[in-house]
């Protein structure tokens, strides 16, 4: 894909996610209530495990390492601070990004993209009803919905995962030492600021997922095309995100306990 | 709804061809001033059978519907502010907004080179059950009832087409009787380089089983996309009982589309949703009704088309005909005024093909009785694509053939039945020697 390419896509993302956001900005979206309950469902059914699972197990991995990394500088004590810094700032939004790119987002891509080359969407016009309401307005809004409280979950995940490795299975810190170290390097605003994070990820995913689902065209091999073009899109995204949130929230205030 | 339509039609009534009142009071016809005749399109053009200068575009507002008069002012072709009935019939025609009008004989039909005697007062659709005299809309007092017409200097073959290509097309439009629900008026409409509708003039009359008939890939679908406004018009205009509908604003459209039910070409039952919930999803979204009565119609439709014993199949567990059959279930769901079927019969059986066919009439038959019980202003329209000759014969009140972007000639099924013109009997007797070649 050239520059220009890449612009005219970027456009007509915009555009669309603005008439999307105009729908749930309208509250048209309510007039299909039961359809953002239902897909609401189907978050819950098909998505959450899998995300949990994935930050547990990065839970684990980053809790090994911050373990060994400060038996290394002669600070073992100070393991939590990676549960406190790395899962909650990075690596959970990252990894819940992950997977709901590759989950929800293509799946929200290979959903409408079949519908749209089976004529669904236009059936769905020619009764009446607003395609990208019924089928992008409420997807959004069910995201929005259900998705903080994966996230929240999520995180408890990450930190029960950590605190597996550093106590449990490494044992250089004890649990209560864990603990205070843990709660000295975080507060409110930083879970605030994560969650803020993963949301834009989230509805960028749900976004750019019902634009090439939405947007679809050359049968079959077309869907598989926007498929990938979304991951792809979806993962740029994600990386964008997290950097500029770890920028703005944390790039010239480490919010935490250290000289400087 | 009726005065309006009926003024409308009087506006375009010369375009679309000498009808016998209007012949009477023009008078004159000059004889030998045929379609064919290229120098008549200078004098056409100036519109002589209707002199009044607010037939130019300083009368836009050629329908008087009360939402159509809103918007008329961008209408996209500036050919229909014309008033489409002068540029339905003649693309190139009428180029000139305000040129002063200059009263001229009337070139005489072209058709009378051709021996067959139409009997246009008395004429009626073929089909009884079309009904005569239903809404009061006889031939007589239609402006809209058009006769063949040719009146009219023959259009230009679409920029960049010879004349050759378009040699088999006259145009000719035999007399429905009837106002026309859905129009399409100098339409064009490409993909690309590819150029599918080139100044596509066509009307569905109300009341009606028309067919649109045509080679595959003419671009049949794409018609049935303009007219509920999934694909807009390059240039031209469609109107829908009179409304614009490439001048409509959302909410007016997904009103309009409440009119209309379409079955897709494969069906395009929603794949998450199984045959019963498919079929009640219409009349759960735009009614109040309650389950009961929701499966009440649903059972009824579904029992009609034969998949009553599969209401909890999902659609890919369905053979394409029962999808199909699905299909028509859910587009006649909510009752709309107009239906569309496009190639209801692609990929059934012969015997199925003629079930349906007869089922097609029988529901328009049901339809039209409840219309006139109800006196609703619109009678159902139905109108079904398909390239399959033995069901336009048998089912079709109303045929249109079009080819190359536009329609060869038009008129109810008797009379298209009885065209001199090679392309059209070639096509309608599915012949493989004629003008249609592989090419
Ligand atoms: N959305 C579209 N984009 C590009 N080309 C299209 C589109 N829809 C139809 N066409 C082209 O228009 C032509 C006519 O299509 P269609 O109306 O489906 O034919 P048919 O008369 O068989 O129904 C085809 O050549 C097709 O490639
Ligand atoms: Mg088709």
């Amino acid at each position: 894909m050239n520059v220009t390419g890449s612009l005219e896509t970027f456009g007509d993302i915009v555009v669309f996610v603005l008439s999307i956001l105009g729908r749930l900005a309208n509250l048209r979206v309510f007039r299909h209530f039961g359809e953002v309950l239902r897909q609401a469902g189907i978050l819950i059914l098909s998505s959450t495990l899998v995300i949990w699972g994935l930050v547990f197990i990065i839970g684990l991995q980053c809790g090994i390492e911050g373990a060994y990394f400060n038996r290394s500088v002669g600070a073992p004590a100070y393991a939590g601070v990676f549960a406190a810094w790395c899962d909650l700032r990075e690596l959970v939004p990252l990894c819940f990004g992950y997977m709901m790119a590759a989950k929800v987002g293509t799946g929200i891509v290979a959903e409408l993209g079949s519908m749209r080359i089976s004529d669904e969407i236009d059936a769905l016009e020619v009764m009446g009803i607003s395609g990208v309401t019924f089928l992008c307005a409420t997807r959004l809004l069910a995201a929005l919905i259900v998705l903080p409280f994966v996230y929240l979950c999520a995180i408890g995940a990450g930190f029960f995962a950590s605190y597996l490795a550093v106590v449990q299975q490494i044992g250089d810190v004890s649990s209560g030492g864990f603990f205070l170290i843990f709660w000295e390097f975080q507060n409110p605003p930083d879970l605030l600021y994560s969650l803020i994070k993963a949301m834009a990820m989230a509805i960028i995913i749900v976004l750019v997922g019902c634009y090439y689902g939405y947007n679809a065209s050359g049968g079959p091999v077309g869907v598989g095309t926007a498929t990938a073009k979304s991951m792809v899109f979806n993962i740029v995204a994600v990386h964008i995100v997290g950097m500029l949130g770890t920028q703005l929230f944390w790039g010239t205030n480490p919010r935490a306990p250290i000289g400087g | 709804m009726r005065f309006t339509r009926g003024k409308r039609g009087g506006d375009s009534q010369p375009a679309r061809g000498l009808s016998t009142g209007n012949g009477s009071d023009t008078g004159a016809p000059a004889p030998g001033t045929g379609a064919w005749n290229p120098g008549a399109a200078a004098d056409a053009a100036t519109a002589p059978w209707n002199p009044a200068p607010a037939a130019d575009a300083a009368s836009p507002s050629t329908t008087p519907g009360p939402s159509q008069s809103g918007f008329d002012f961008d209408r996209p072709a500036p050919l229909t502010e014309n008033g489409h009935g002068g540029d339905r019939r003649q693309p190139e025609a009428a180029p000139v907004p305000g040129a002063t009008p200059v009263p001229t004989p009337r070139p005489a039909p072209p058709e009378d080179d051709f021996t067959f005697e139409h009997p246009i007062a008395e004429h009626r659709p073929a089909r009884a059950h079309a009904g005569d005299g239903d809404g009061g809309v006889g031939p007589a007092s239609s402006s809209r009832v058009s006769v063949v017409d040719e009146q009219g200097p023959r259009p230009e073959p679409p920029a960049g087409a010879t004349e050759e290509e378009y040699k088999w097309h006259t145009y000719r439009v035999y007399p429905s009787g009837r106002p026309d629900a859905v129009e399409f008026i100098d339409t064009y409409r490409a993909f690309g380089k590819n150029r599918i509708l080139r100044g596509l003039n066509m009307g569905l009359p109300e009341g009606m089983v028309s067919m649109i008939l045509g080679p595959s890939g003419t671009g049949k679908s794409v018609c049935i996309k303009h007219m509920v406004g999934l694909l807009y018009p390059d240039q031209g205009d469609v109107l829908v009982h009179g409304h614009s509908v490439p001048n409509m604003v959302d909410d007016e459209l997904f009103e309009m589309r409440k009119k209309f039910g379409l079955l897709f070409q494969d069906g395009a039952l929603f794949g998450s949703m199984n045959l019963y919930d498919n079929v009640a999803f219409p009349l759960r979204q735009h009614t109040e009704k309650g389950e009961d009565e929701i499966e009440d119609i649903v059972m009824r439709r579904l029992n009609e088309v034969g998949l009553g014993h599969s209401r909890d199949k999902y659609p890919n567990e369905l053979s394409g005909g029962m999808r199909k059959r699905a299909g028509f279930a859910r587009a006649l769901v909510l009752e709309p005024d107009i239906v569309l079927f496009d190639e209801p019969d692609s990929g059934l059986d012969p015997v199925r093909t003629s079930l349906l066919g007869e089922l097609i009439l029988e529901v328009h038959r049901d339809m039209m009785d409840e219309a006139k019980a109800a006196q609703k202003t619109h009678l159902p329209t139905f109108c079904v694509i398909t390239h399959n000759v033995m069901m336009a014969r048998r089912t079709a009140d109303y045929i249109n053939v079009l080819w190359k972007g536009r329609i060869v000639e038009a008129g109810p099924t008797e009379d298209m039945l009885n065209s001199p013109n090679p392309f059209i009997r070639q096509f309608l007797a599915g012949e493989s020697m004629g003008p249609l070649t592989m090419d």
